[in-house]
């Protein structure tokens, strides 16, 4: 504990404010990551392999609350440090891999929105992607005296020949011509495609003169595009993290799970083939989301024969060489530690500013399993976050008692607006809805089958 | 747009057509209207204002559709013109709203394209697209309403509910604009599963919408109007605006033949050549209430065609019909370029989609007063002068038992013709769970989502919804019960998801409809086949049936395979009363019987034989005592007539074998052997003294409940209170025991 980097003020509040509102920070992730060395250090030989021009992909599988969300960001955290581009998304009932109602085409808006660099962890960073290829191209010229069209050309041969890439060329040329006449219209509406912003190709080839869009039909295609794009900008390559793949299980059409899996066969095969280059996948999801043969990606067979486990690592043995990388639960003493690095961040790495104790953070994880049962430490999203506010509290009111706080913490969960009921109008609805869930909806929130 | 017929009187108090929009007031004036009518006049105000629920009863051809549809294309070109002048254009071409404004449900994809063309008619000229949306119509023109959706959208339930299944998450975009939701034919959907079904759809609607657009409900003018109110919004029937005009009706064209049956078939031949006679060139619908009699009529009239050298018309249309030959029939109904008369069943009268027929006629009692008008509806749209006629046989000479010569099928027909020129037909029935409905639904919220908690179903369907009669505990059973079968699996944080079995279901088409025609039974004695009967029949074991004249000792139901296990009783023949077959009958028809019995009165719809067959039935009414009586001995059984619903028989005859009678029922007669009228009336008193009649628990002895589509999908003891709250009354049941009581013997 003691020798732990010092932490800056940026990323301490990044760190305490993420948490807070039930998210992951987008930065400062080795502060509080417990444990799991050989997973990063697996992951880091994955985003090794990518910065080299070569291809990766695992699995990330662990049960909910398993810390898969958290260890996607450290991952992704790390791959920018190491000069890769990252993109995220999480799969929703309306992010698919593949689909043929735009889906798809959300789902790589999504990664596009969500693309970050180093130097701009938060995401948004595609234009500055774009900016940086046209500009080491510019320089490049200079450098050799040429003309720039001669090495931009160049560059983009290479984007041409492969699927889908001339239009992608044609786009980034067309952001450089923006930049040479300075039509910002121009450029924005390349930046627009490449995010797969626009719907029609009828819009598109109005505002950029290309006949296709990216769409359901290319998510995976421009992905590979994007890789390369990324190297030939001067990065090391393409991090793709995909998470909640529990969404694709959870799916209620066999025919649009299987065309899901079909993707990711693809992407398995070629990157486990090292054909994609410069690009990498990472895919959070639940065991049952790997394994249950009716609706995981084992009811996919060519899937399951690839990805099945070596079967001799079991019973403390390990393989992280396999595509698949499962994720331990916390354990009660791994969650004491993540309280204590929270304590430690908050207090700004000064162990004298700390402000409970440890038997403060006992009291704190005692509560929890009152509340909510031993069920506490394993989904971890709700009880750190009302650690952190506890934090706040007790930061903001000086002299205030731990143990008063402790005592009244409220633990609950977000409710999905979908279901909520209708406000009942004052005037019109008299009568009607006299709802009474008297002691109920205990029953309903843990109904098993 | 259909304009007024000739000779219609403008309602007084005009003024409400002022209050329509110029545009629609310009339509109006060129199509030669001079005003609006009584339904019309009343519900402009209303509906132009949007706020409230709405319900307009009107006979067939008043003017229902244009009631609706007047104010609501106002209110769609006021709105517009607002949107264009907020945007600074001219009035009259704004830019069309996203998402559709108007959404219509009708219970046939006939009346929809009907409805369609009317409607075009009237909204086309006016700038608002009108679409359908059903199984019939084809793929490229829904893909480019999906695209660019606005105007109004008429839709069967069904497809409404493969909306849900196939493009839940697309649904709030498509409804983003909703204004109006139109109910046709509302009655229609009273007290069926697929009127459940519809109130859910709208529920959930309104769910995804997270607002309640007001509700038209369109329906023939019925005996109580508030039912109809609350089925348009379940929970809020009060709050309904009611519109009941009775001006502008139809005149209903009504006759009711009687005839003599002498055990040979000279009947069938006067009945099929009347028939033959009087349908041959046009469109009509004949129903009979047995397949057999279906195959027997739809024969006798081919050969009649054959014989008179003329191309057949008559084609039969039942449920164990190969699909090809149902289609070919379905398909020449919906063609209708050349004559054609199918001759049906009246359980698969739903599976029928048909449009406009000249007349309709029934073969033998019809068994509601729900379906005869809906049947009726299907008949002079054109000419707004529906066509009935009846044709009904009974024994003669009578027989020689006791019951024999009360006319049954003939009192039975009479008491619902009148129930029908009095404008009443069969409520709803309260207190319907509706399981099997709800174990669809449940199916379909979850592809809707793809996949949701037990909290968020109860959400959706239980607290609020139409579903009123269910609570956590019985959601979660259902649930569970699914789990059973299949039909739902659970993914590790709880989310319920469609199983293989429910997945299976979902991928198919058939999936969108809750209903089932009933099917009937194969009987079957000792591994050998006796033919068939209506599945709805035998209800528990130990009981006795009457088959093919002999009396039978039921045995097992086997739902799945549909058949009846039964082994003949010792004592021989059993009475030839036999009022109806196929259907439920409401208890007020049982009670008009009896007043019809007690009267004097012969309606003029009668012809002679008919009539002399109604004093016959009197006469012999009369020689029992049943004025004041409601048993019969005739030296070999005892009858008890329970002159109430098919429910309360249902409930007395389970309760009765549970007592260790010897019983089998007929209709609203329960025979019983081995005791008599004194020492029943003591047991039946007895009976009461012990508390009220517990119908669920009745109902676990019955056999087959499998009475809706998902029943298969129901634990025992949910099996049971579905059963008891559809087809069991045990508040009727201790009524009609008190009354026998009072009566005496």
């Amino acid at each position: 504990m003691t020798d732990t980097p010092p932490i800056r003020a940026r990323d301490r509040d990044a760190i305490l404010q993420s948490l807070g509102a039930g998210v992951v920070p987008r930065r400062g992730h080795q502060h509080i990551q417990v444990g799991r060395h050989p997973e990063v250090k697996a992951l880091l030989e994955d985003i090794e392999r990518v910065a080299d021009g070569g291809s990766s992909i695992r699995f990330v599988i662990g049960s909910y609350g398993s810390g898969k969300t958290f260890f996607l960001h450290l991952v992704a955290a790390i791959a920018r440090e190491r000069k890769l581009v990252t993109v995220s998304a999480d799969l929703t009932p309306d992010r698919r891999l593949y689909s043929t109602s735009g889906h798809g085409r959300a789902l790589y808006a999504e990664l596009m929105r969500n693309l970050a660099t180093r130097s701009k962890p938060e995401g948004g960073g595609l234009a500055s992607v774009v900016e940086k290829f046209v500009g080491s191209a510019l320089a490049e010229a200079r450098e050799q005296g040429v003309e720039p069209p001669v090495v931009l050309h160049r560059r983009l041969e290479s984007l041409s020949e492969m699927v889908g890439g001339y239009d992608f060329a044609h786009v980034v040329e067309c952001y450089w011509r923006g930049h040479e006449t300075g039509d910002e219209e121009l450029k924005n509406n390349a930046v627009r495609w490449l995010r797969a912003e626009f719907a029609t190709r009828t819009d598109a080839r109005k505002a950029l003169g290309v006949r296709t869009i990216i769409d359901d039909a290319t998510v995976y295609d421009s992905l590979k595009l994007m890789g390369r794009f990324t190297r030939l900008a001067g990065y090391g390559g393409l991090l793709v993290e995909l998470d909640e793949l529990v969404n694709l299980y959870k799916m209620s059409s066999g025919r649009a799970r299987s065309s899901n899996y079909e993707q990711i066969l693809r992407i398995l095969n070629d990157c486990l083939q090292g054909t994609a280059e410069g690009l990498g996948f990472v895919l959070g999801g639940t065991p049952e989301f790997l394994t249950d043969t009716r609706r995981g990606l084992f009811s996919y067979e060519a899937l399951q024969s690839r990805l099945s486990e070596n079967s001799f690592a079991r019973d403390g043995l390990v393989d992280f060489s396999g595509p698949v990388l499962r994720l331990a639960n916390l354990s009660l003493e791994d969650f004491f530690v993540l309280l204590r690095n929270l304590r430690h961040v908050q207090a700004g790495g000064d162990e004298e500013q700390y402000l409970l104790p440890d038997e403060g953070l006992k009291a704190f994880m005692d509560h929890c399993h009152q509340r909510i049962g031993e069920a506490y430490f394993r989904t971890p999203r709700n009880t750190i976050k009302s650690f952190v506010q506890l934090l706040a509290v007790l930061e903001q009111n000086p002299g205030t008692s731990w143990q008063e706080l402790v005592g009244d913490l409220r633990l609950d969960e977000e409710p999905d607006p979908d279901f909520e009921p209708l406000p009942e109008d004052a005037e019109e609805g008299e009568g009607s809805g006299e709802a009474e869930n008297g002691g109920g909806d205990d029953e309903l929130a843990s109904f098993r089958l | 747009m259909s304009s007024p017929p000739s000779g219609s009187e403008p309602a007084a108090g005009t003024g409400a057509i002022e209050r329509l929009h110029p545009e629609v007031q310009r339509r109006l004036h060129r199509a030669g209207w001079t005003g609006l009518r009584d339904a019309q006049e009343r519900a402009v105000t209303s509906i132009l204002e949007g706020k409230r629920d709405v319900l307009i009863a009107a006979a067939t051809a008043a003017g229902k559709t244009e009631a609706a549809f007047l104010p609501i294309c106002s209110a769609l070109l006021t709105r517009r013109d607002e949107a264009a002048s907020a945007a600074g254009a001219a009035a009259g071409d704004g830019p069309a709203a996203a998402g559709l404004s108007v959404l219509y449900l009708a219970p046939l994809k006939a009346l929809i394209n009907d409805q369609f063309e009317r409607l075009e008619e009237l909204a086309g000229p006016l700038g608002l697209p009108v679409h359908r949306w059903h199984g019939d119509v084809d793929g490229g023109r829904k893909q480019k309403l999906l695209e660019a959706p606005s105007g109004m959208l008429l839709i069967t339930p069904e497809s409404l509910e493969a909306m849900f299944v196939l493009r839940g998450r697309q649904l709030r975009g498509l409804f983003a604009d909703l204004r109006y939701v139109v109910v046709d034919e509302l009655h229609a959907f009273l007290g069926t599963e697929r009127g459940r079904q519809l109130q859910s759809l709208l529920h959930r609607l309104e769910f995804v919408l997270r607002r309640r657009p007001p509700r038209i409900g369109l329906s023939a003018t019925l005996g109580d109007l508030g039912l109809a109110a609350a089925a348009l919004r379940p929970g809020g029937g009060e709050a309904v605006e009611v519109i009941h005009s009775d001006q502008d009706g139809q005149e209903l064209r009504l006759q009711l033949r009687g005839y003599r049956d002498g055990g040979d078939e000279a009947h069938v031949d006067a009945i099929a050549g009347h028939l033959f006679r009087k349908l041959r060139g046009s469109n009509h619908l004949v129903f009979s209430n047995s397949r057999r009699e279906v195959e027997l009529y739809a024969d006798r009239l081919r050969e009649r065609c054959e014989r008179e050298r003329v191309p057949n018309e008559f084609l039969p249309h039942h449920g164990s019909l190969a699909k090809p030959l149902r289609e070919q029939v379905e398909q020449r109904l919906k063609r209708s370029s050349l004559p054609f008369t199918a001759v049906c069943t009246s359980t698969l009268e739903m599976g029928i989609d048909i449009g406009d027929v000249a007349s309709i006629a029934q073969i033998g009692a019809p068994f509601s007063v729900a379906a005869l008008r809906q049947r009726l509806g299907r008949s002079g749209r054109r000419d707004g002068r529906p066509v009935l006629r009846l044709a009904v046989a009974e024994p003669d000479p009578p027989g020689d038992r006791a019951l024999d010569g009360l006319r049954p099928a003939l009192f039975q027909s009479v008491a619902m013709l009148e129930l029908l020129l009095e404008g009443w037909c069969e409520p709803p029935a309260a207190g319907e769970l509706h399981l099997s409905t709800l174990v669809h639904q449940v199916l379909s919220v979850l592809a809707q989502h793809d996949g949701a908690t037990a909290a968020q179903l109860w959400a959706v369907l239980g607290d609020g919804s139409p579903f009123a009669g269910v609570d956590q505990a019985t959601l979660l059973q259902l649930l569970r019960a699914m789990g059973d079968q299949e039909l739902v699996e659970q993914s590790e944080d709880g989310t319920l998801m469609p199983g293989a079995a429910g997945e299976r279901l979902l991928g198919h088409y058939s999936f969108y409809s809750v209903f089932e025609s009933v099917e009937e039974y194969q009987v079957v004695h000792a591994g050998r086949a006796l033919g068939t009967m209506a599945g709805d029949d035998g209800l528990v074991a130990g009981q006795y049936v009457v088959y093919a004249g002999r009396r039978w000792k039921l045995l097992a139901v086997d739902a799945q395979a549909r058949r009846v296990e039964v082994e003949p009783a010792a004592a021989g023949s059993a009475p030839r009363f036999e009022p109806s077959a196929g259907g439920e009958v409401h208890g007020r028809i049982r009670h008009r019987m009896r007043e019809l019995y007690a009267g004097r009165d012969e309606p003029r719809y009668l012809d002679d034989v008919a009539a002399a067959l109604l004093r016959d039935g009197r006469a012999q009414f009369a020689a029992l005592g049943l004025a004041d009586s409601s048993l019969v001995e005739d030296g070999r059984e005892l009858h008890l007539l329970v002159w109430d619903s098919d429910r309360v028989a249902n409930t007395l005859t389970a309760l009765l074998v549970a007592e260790g009678l010897e019983l089998s029922r007929r209709g609203f007669a329960l025979s019983l052997r081995g005791l008599g009228a004194d020492e029943l009336l003591e047991r039946l008193a007895a009976l009461r003294q012990r508390g009220p009649v517990d119908a669920v628990a009745l109902a676990e002895a019955v056999l087959n409940k499998q009475t809706a589509k998902y029943s298969w999908a129901l634990s025992p003891p949910l099996l049971d209170r579905d059963y008891a709250s559809s087809c069991l009354d045990g508040p009727g049941a201790e009524a009609c025991l008190d009354r026998i009581l009072a009566e005496g013997g």
